[in-house]
């Protein structure tokens, strides 16, 4: 008990630097990279919640963008149509996407490996097609807008003139720490480590008393939760709609989680901000040879396409592996 | 009637392709143990080289032989390159448990897809382009009278057929593949007997690379050629594998065509944005009903 009391301290600690820093960092930064770390901290979430399902339970899931379009659709409905606050429309999406999460487990929980991966995938690309299939309510292939709105007056009397990149930052920042904080304590609870058990043997942990079903589902909703939040969150960014949350949305998260490591909380910050900044770190190096445009258009995707495979091939921990290969949690 | 007819035909025509892409990946998942999701992504970067012959003024044929050729070749790459090395590693901690030893290979194969998609972009551009056919593709007329498939569609189901064939009989009538099929049913027994498990797999990628690069030969003229127009049909080749039941052959080419029709009655019937609805509504169906699949066989669960 006294362990884990120990562990929740730490784990608020390590939370708390983690607002002070990304706070400090939205003082510091110019608009175009207050943009970006706000998407790096909403892919965060959505790579938490592949950290929870995949590399903590063993559970793959290529469809996790849907479950972002689930709780962005939810939102912007709440929003434009109930007139609700953007507060209450971020709960309400986090609820559906939870609701969301319980069906797609229950008929998860029955499958594995290649087979989940597969219907994870069609998912992905039915639940967005309904937006168009059902234009008068969803918006069509447009979509909704809604967006971040203005910061709110006590933030801008307090901090000066606040811009609309840096209130996207710091609005999201306290959903980036309230997941990091819940992820990291779920992990080192004994929750956590039942979930570790099914992943590494399903029928010794059975045998422990562990019911394989429930916990499958469980799961599920939890990883579900954290998708629809950060969907709803980069939602908010301006629209949401199908082509807000391709399947390579899906297949941006899965990256990000291998290559910072999938079963690391502090790979998933890695991941998340590696996935958001390849791209302009090989745009300021390619500028410099002035690559043709569909060269610059792909080149991205091609070498995150390459690290995946070496990391998997090579380093299936992934970065986070590598910097410290006694971790306590996994 | 009319137009009963003509779902039925083009359903026909649509469901052989989809055979196609469902043998491919039941080729690969009895021989490897992996389902290959970058598969359609081989068969588009193959059709953008026939596609690349075919705009420098070579015939079709040769186009479509050399399409076939590399299709094989990629598919041996990749398990050359990618599958054998992490088939390899099981003494890594990360692919000790079967959860992620079957995800492992998943991913790799979704950074397979991903760089053959950017490689095409790279080299090909990103506009679409379009793809021939080698014999009509108007309404077949028949004694003045136009009849509701192609010479096209009938150019597919012929050529989908013969494969068919040709496949069955070197399953059941050559040693070689005998020697597959003991592989796919039993590594540790027929690496005893003699068997290069290796070389095994390695065959079931090319086969099921030649597969598919000619479902995507097939299937391009009817859309535009561009790095992410087959996606579909993987989903739609998965779904088609998983009705039949994934370790079966016969089961997946029937999973093919009952698929092509149900997409072609959706089409016509309906309207093209429920496909995609639809085809998840079959999958979760087979999946929660008859797991194994129509043809597959009940996998053993030990809890």
């Amino acid at each position: 008990m006294s362990r884990t009391r120990s562990y929740g301290r730490k784990n608020l600690i390590i939370s708390i630097l983690f607002a002070v820093l990304i706070f400090i960092l939205s003082i510091k930064l110019d608009p175009y990279n207050l943009g970006q770390v706000a998407v790096a901290l909403m892919l965060f979430i959505g790579v938490l919640s592949i950290v929870l399902l995949t590399g903590a339970s063993g559970q793959i899931s290529l469809g996790q963008g849907a479950l972002m379009a689930v709780g962005g659709f939810a939102a912007a409905l709440a929003i434009l149509n109930l007139g609700l606050s953007m507060w209450v429309a971020i709960i309400l999406a986090v609820i559906a996407a939870l609701l969301a999460g319980l069906l797609l487990g229950i008929t998860a929980a029955r499958l594995s490996g290649p087979y989940l991966a597969g219907t994870t995938l069609v998912i992905a690309l039915a639940i967005p097609s309904l937006a168009t299939r059902f234009e008068s309510v969803f918006g069509g292939d447009v979509g909704l807008n809604i967006n971040f709105g203005n910061p709110p007056a006590w933030l801008s009397s307090l901090m000066g003139s606040v811009g609309y990149e840096q209130w996207q930052l710091l609005a999201t920042l306290p959903f980036a720490v309230l997941a990091l904080f819940f992820t990291s304590n779920i992990l080192s609870s004994r929750t956590g480590r039942s979930w570790r058990a099914l992943r590494d043997n399903e029928i010794a942990s059975s045998l422990n008393g562990i019911n394989i079903s429930q916990t499958k589902i469980f799961v599920f909703v939890i990883s579900s939760g954290f998708a629809g939040l950060a969907g709803v969150l980069y939602g908010l960014r301006g629209i949401v709609g199908p082509s807000v949350y391709p399947i390579s949305l899906s297949l941006m998260l899965l990256t990000g989680a291998v290559l910072g490591g999938i079963r690391s909380i502090l790979g998933a910050l890695i991941g998340s901000i590696l996935v958001v900044f390849l791209p302009d770190v090989i745009d300021s190096i390619m500028k410099h040879f002035s690559p043709s445009e569909q060269v610059a258009n792909y080149l991205p995707a091609m070498i995150s396409s390459l690290l995946l495979i070496l990391t998997v091939v090579l380093n299936p921990g992934g970065i986070a592996h590598g910097l410290h290969r006694t971790r306590r949690h996994l | 009637m009319e137009i009963f007819l003509s779902a039925i035909f083009s359903g026909t025509s649509r469901g052989a392709i989809y055979a196609l892409a469902a043998l491919g990946l039941v080729l690969v998942w009895r021989g490897a143990g992996v389902v290959n999701f970058a598969q359609m992504g081989q068969a588009m970067f193959t059709t953008y080289i026939a596609s690349t012959l075919i705009g420098h003024h070579y015939s079709y044929w040769l186009a479509f032989i050399v399409a076939l050729i590399s299709g094989g070749i990629l598919g041996a790459f990749v398990d050359l390159t990618v599958m054998r090395p992490l088939s390899r590693k099981r003494s890594s901690n990360f692919l000790d448990s079967p959860a992620m030893h079957s995800t492992i290979p998943v991913i790799a194969s979704l950074g397979i897809l991903g760089i053959l998609q950017s490689g095409a972009g790279i080299f090909w551009a990103a506009e679409e382009r379009g793809f021939p056919t080698p014999v009509n593709s108007l309404g077949l007329v028949i004694g003045g009278k136009t009849m509701p498939f192609t010479a096209f569609d009938l150019f597919v189901i012929g050529t989908v057929f013969i494969t068919l064939v040709i496949t069955t009989y070197f399953f059941k009538g050559t040693g070689m593949g005998l020697a597959m099929r003991a592989s796919a049913l039993n590594s540790e027994v027929a690496r005893l007997s003699g068997i290069k498990i290796g070389s095994m797999r390695t065959l079931s990628w090319t086969i099921s690379g030649v597969a598919s690069s000619l479902a995507g030969l097939l299937v391009t003229p009817s859309a535009n050629l561009s790095p992410s127009t087959l996606d579909l049909i993987l989903i739609i080749g998965f779904t088609a594998a998983v009705v039949g039941g994934l370790d079966s052959l016969l089961g997946s080419v029937i999973g093919g065509f009952a698929l092509g029709l149900l997409i072609s009655f959706v089409n016509v019937y309906d309207t093209p944005e429920d496909i995609f609805l639809a085809i998840l509504v079959v999958l979760l169906a087979v999946l929660l009903i008859r797991p194994q699949g129509l043809l597959g066989s009940k996998e053993v669960r030990r809890v």
